[in-house]
């Protein structure tokens, strides 16, 4: 059934590169859902969790944002960072955790750019946590 | 005349450089196996993303965003990208000679300023000693190739695009083909250029859905793209400098094997004749004895 070709590529290599029945997005707007036909879409993604369907199985990717781009079905993932939720280093993402939570603390009175990237270091944080504990 | 011990003393230092140059080849051929790996893997990224920037333009943004529009060129910026070791063929002079051929060909004759933007040693030494403009130097960074010094490169060089002190950036670099050879690339940076084939785009122009909508697509993406390239620009560069220095390290080696098989035999011709004349003098000697 599979009828969407799906690359997922980031800038250290291509993740996935086959023909999925749908793919579920965290898009910027809301999560939305690519089936067949689609139409004609760019969208950025958001940090949160790409799930791709392929006969009644669902795969799960994390995601650290990007861009989306679906034509003809054919649909193109540009992100910054994608993992296989069975790959998260949990880890390494707990201690991440940590040290974004004691930056956030720290730098609240310092520059605002600071803040801004801790606050993302904790979100892609607690993405990764989350998705690693719902999905597996 | 050379004599016997001159010719050894000099089959010793050319082996010496031998082992020196075959370890630096294989040096080279370790360090190129990861960072071909790294370029190889940066391709698709930044190949999709710049074909997405290319299409994602319509009419209106060629004249009104700045990223895309063509402005009357004034100021260029040039980024060259050099190695910080020598000792790797022609490869740096390569990209100097580019670079001034470009500045003396395409810049002076029209009366355009240019700036550089040095990546690596060996250029930031050369440019600087004959008092180039330069608005950026990064020396020593292919030692550890990291993301920051593509984002330094960024910094440094969009926000004069941005405030129009630079109209045009354009890279000069070498690009990784194949173990065995490299290409020299001049590639425009900015403003971005869009397909050639334009027209045929707009006539089956795709009616996207953009999401949350095209302002922020573009804020986003466009970053993206000129950092992506950047990177891939400096990981294109460092393969392609180290596989010229194992083609120049393998031919140095084969040259210098080359070398002592001639002192070897230059060296034998010398003993030889030494022994004859050692021969002749105690024969001829004998013969004078007997003689008398």
């Amino acid at each position: 059934m599979a009828e969407i070709d799906l690359e997922i590529i980031t800038p250290e290599k291509i993740i996935y590169k086959d023909s999925v029945d749908s793919i579920t997005i965290p898009g910027t707007k809301g999560m939305f859902q690519v089936l067949k036909d689609h139409a004609p879409l760019m969208s950025t993604i958001e940090i949160g969790v790409i799930t791709l369907k392929n006969n009644n199985t669902n795969t799960y990717f994390t995601t650290a944002g990007g861009t989306i781009e679906v034509l003809n079905n054919n649909v193109l993932i540009l992100a910054d960072s994608v993992e296989v939720t069975e790959d998260i280093d949990i880890d390494r993402a707990e201690r991440a955790k940590t040290r974004a939570e004691e930056n956030l603390k720290r730098k609240k009175e310092e520059e605002e750019i600071n803040v801004v990237r801790a606050e993302l270091a904790l979100k892609r944080a607690i993405n990764r946590i989350s998705a690693k504990e719902k999905y597996i | 005349m050379a004599t016997l011990q001159d010719i050894k003393r000099r089959i010793v230092g050319v082996k010496n450089t031998q082992k020196i140059t075959r370890a630096m080849k294989m040096i080279a051929a370790a360090k190129l196996r990861k960072a071909q790996t790294n370029v190889l893997n940066a391709r698709p990224y930044t190949d999709k993303i710049a074909s997405i920037v290319s299409r994602l333009p319509d009419e209106d943004d060629l004249s009104s965003n700045p990223f895309f529009t063509q402005r009357d060129v004034k100021n260029v910026a040039i980024v060259v990208v050099t190695a910080d070791r020598g000792l790797c063929g022609s490869f740096n002079q390569n990209i100097i000679k580019e670079t001034e051929r470009y500045i003396n060909e395409e810049l002076k004759a029209e009366d355009i300023n240019y700036q550089l933007f040095c990546a690596g040693k060996k250029g930031v030494d050369y440019f600087r000693k004959r008092d180039y403009e330069i608005i950026g130097t990064d020396s020593g960074l292919f030692s550890s190739l990291e993301y920051n010094s593509a984002l330094n490169i960024y910094n440094t060089i969009v926000p004069k695009f941005l405030d129009g002190a630079i109209d045009k950036v354009v890279l000069i670099y070498n690009s990784f083909v194949s173990i065995i050879n490299q290409k020299l690339e001049t590639k425009q940076l900015l403003p971005i250029t869009t397909e050639s084939g334009s027209e045929e785009r707009y006539q089956d122009d795709i009616n996207y859905i953009y999401e949350p909508n095209r302002e922020y697509i573009f804020k986003y993406i466009i970053p993206k793209h000129l950092k992506a390239q950047l990177w891939r620009t400096l990981l294109e560069s460092n393969a392609a400098e180290l596989s010229a220095r194992m083609t120049a390290m393998d031919n140095a080696t084969t040259n210098a094997d080359e070398l002592i098989k001639s002192l070897n035999l230059t060296y034998n011709k010398e003993r030889q004749a030494a022994i004859t004349k050692e021969i002749l003098e105690i024969v001829s000697g004998a013969n004078a004895l007997k003689a008398s």
